[in-house]
């Protein structure tokens, strides 16, 4: 029987960012990923300067800012999808369950599979509705292939596609509209059962309908995953999560509780930001 | 009434009433004539090509009758005696032409080319796109375009001058010496000639096919979205896995479509092959090593004797021949259709990017 990350009982305390009614509470002291004056860049330039974060388990975390801030950089670094990048380099620590993921005992896609990532732009693979889904199980060996259709059938209905494609698991990904194709991508990532998921823009490429559906699965898969979100919706920030990062001209200009970012932000950058004065 | 809004409109507008004036607009109507021209002159040609051939043919294409596609033998006949009449067409003393070997030469020599030159082109192209640093990738690409442009005769002279007697002298008895007594390696067995024949011309075949393939692989693996490949590596799957299960799947339409330009290639290359091939009529190669011929190196090395013959017989057994050419061609090519349909219909993106 194929069971998704299971960790992170809701423990009382801490009220979410927005006061939400929705969104469900957290413990502050379980801290599963941390970054300690993580300094990012490219060749000579210094992207983003001396970031200090941490994400308790189970919570939802918005990256907000101006384009070219550094949320992205900062986003892909937390699973090391920079690595490759001709002239990446770095300074400080990211930490998950206290281990820096730079270590060299670290299994890189040992890494990637426990922090997983959904992109701006819904991007399915070559392969069946079917094979998507199991694709990262299979790369994992996650599952024995008796389990195969219980698993495929199990994330579609948690991601709400099962409807939609229970017909067509054999056929092509691509005949879906923008939001399946990104609930779809949402049910491979969710598939290697990862602790922490790094949202880039997830819904900046979809329709109104769509956003709400991925929102409110993100909103009901948190206490078992731990997101970051980078978004330049506000609203969405607003709704979706429990604290926000003001991120301006590559520093952390501002981390705190939704609520308190948005309705009495200590920076007056933050607060022109979030009134939509720059930006 | 319209007809007196429409002015006025225009009156308001004179923008697009500059535009209209404007040499090369879409009101201009020589474009029109001039393109229509251009697109119904290949169909022209290529019908053309097909009537001269099929009317060339013709009694030949009678004479020689279905037996052509089955003998092995390819005579003349005696183009210096009277010729005599059969079925009513003027031909040789003694003539009969057989195909047989010519076509199992063609499609030999073309087989064995691809075999070499798939891999070698799709890894070619994986490593200039994916894996070389930007300079040396630049500089692959280079050479790789820069054989595309040689001719072939100077891939024949090299094949016949050089490739061929260093295979034949060091690496074939090797493979021949070696190869296990089992059904099935027979073919690896034998004598391995001089250096002119079958595996020579597939190789050079292979080298000449490589940068058709490869360079249109380069460009589709260069429109794979980085988004997609970078999906694949932040699952947790190895740069293998990315290539095998998403960057090659995403292209493969386009890449059966470059090895079919390929295979049409080498089924019509002539000169390279004339020159090492070993030219010999009225045999099947019997193993890797013998030297055969193609349709297209034996219509150009049969042409000169062919004109000889009075009766014209036998430049009309060589028009047959090359309508055969033809018409494997255009299968090759209706195969690859239908392939890439199949592959479209399970469920791949085949022609996104492409």
């Amino acid at each position: 029987m194929f069971e998704s990350a299971s960790r992170g009982e809701v423990k009382d305390t801490v009220s979410s960012g927005n006061g939400g009614s929705e969104l469900h509470k957290l413990d502050p002291s379980d801290i599963v990923l941390k970054t300690e004056s993580l300094t990012l860049g490219f060749g000579g330039s210094t992207v983003l300067e001396g970031v200090s974060l941490e994400f308790p388990r189970g919570s939802i975390t918005s990256l907000i800012g101006p384009s070219g801030s550094g949320k992205t950089t900062f986003l892909r670094s937390l699973n090391r999808m920079n690595d490759k990048i001709r002239g990446y380099h770095r300074r400080g620590e990211v930490l998950l369950d206290s281990a820096s993921i730079w270590d060299s005992s670290v299994n890189l896609l040992q890494l990637r599979r426990r922090v997983g990532m959904l992109f701006q732009r819904p991007n399915p693979f070559p392969m069946s509705i079917r094979e998507n889904v199991l694709v990262g199980v299979k790369a994992h060996g996650l599952a024995k292939r008796n389990d195969f259709d219980e698993i495929t059938e199990t994330l579609l209905k948690e991601v709400g596609l099962w409807k939609a494609v229970s017909d067509r698991l054999n056929g092509s990904p691509f005949s879906l509209s923008g939001g399946q194709q990104q609930l779809l991508c949402l049910a491979r990532a969710l598939a290697v059962r990862p602790e922490v998921l790094l949202l880039d823009e997830p819904t900046s490429a979809l329709d109104p309908f769509s956003i709400e559906l991925v929102e409110n699965l993100i909103a009901k898969l948190a206490p078992q995953v731990t997101f970051v979100v980078v978004t330049h919706n506000l609203a969405q920030a607003k709704r979706l999560s429990h604290s926000t990062a003001f991120f301006f001209q590559g520093k952390l200009a501002e981390h705190g509780q939704t609520n308190q970012i948005f309705t009495a932000p200590s920076q007056l950058d933050t607060q022109r930001y979030v009134s939509g004065s720059i930006g | 009434m319209s007809s007196t809004v429409v002015p006025t409109e225009r009156h308001d507008q004179p923008d697009a009433n500059l535009r209209h004036r404007k040499k090369g607009s879409r009101s201009y109507p020589g474009i029109n004539i001039v393109s229509a021209i251009a697109a119904i002159i290949p169909v022209l040609a290529l019908l053309a090509i097909i009537a001269v051939l099929l009317s060339e043919s013709l009694p030949a294409i009678k004479l020689n009758g279905i037996s052509f596609f089955t003998k092995f033998a390819w005579r003349p006949g005696g183009t210096y005696s009277l010729p005599i009449k059969t079925d009513g067409i003027l031909h040789p003393v003694g003539s009969s032409f057989g195909i047989w070997p010519l076509l199992a030469g063609t499609l030999e020599s073309s087989g064995i080319a691809l075999l070499i030159a798939i891999p070698v082109s799709i890894g070619a192209a994986l490593a200039v796109v994916k894996k070389l640093p930007k300079g040396l990738s630049n500089g692959v690409g280079f050479f790789l375009e820069i054989l595309t442009g040689i001719p072939s005769v100077v891939y024949g002279l090299w094949g016949v001058m050089t490739l061929g007697p260093t295979l034949s002298r060091d690496v074939f008895p090797f493979i021949a010496n070696h190869a296990p007594s089992v059904f099935g390696f027979n073919f690896l067995k034998g004598n391995v000639g001089h250096g002119e024949g079958l595996i020579t011309s597939g190789i050079i075949l292979a080298i000449m096919v490589i940068p058709i393939i490869s360079a249109t692989t380069r460009d589709l693996l260069r429109q794979v979205p980085t988004v997609t490949e970078e999906g694949g590596t932040a699952i947790g799957m190895t740069d293998w896995e990315t290539t095998k299960k998403i960057t090659l799947p995403w292209v493969s339409k386009g890449v059966v479509g470059a090895c079919i330009l390929g295979l049409a290639r080498a089924l019509g290359e002539t000169m390279a092959v004339a020159m090492v091939s070993g030219s010999v009529l009225g045999t099947i190669p019997s193993n890797l090593y013998s030297t055969f011929t193609t349709i297209a190196a034996t219509i150009v090395s049969q042409l000169d004797s062919a004109l000889t013959d009075g009766t014209g017989f036998y430049v009309k057994t060589l028009a047959e021949t090359a309508l055969v050419l033809m018409l494997i061609t255009l299968l090759a090519n209706i195969a690859a259709r239908l392939l890439v349909k199949r592959v479209a219909s399970a469920g791949l993106p085949v022609g996104r990017g492409v």
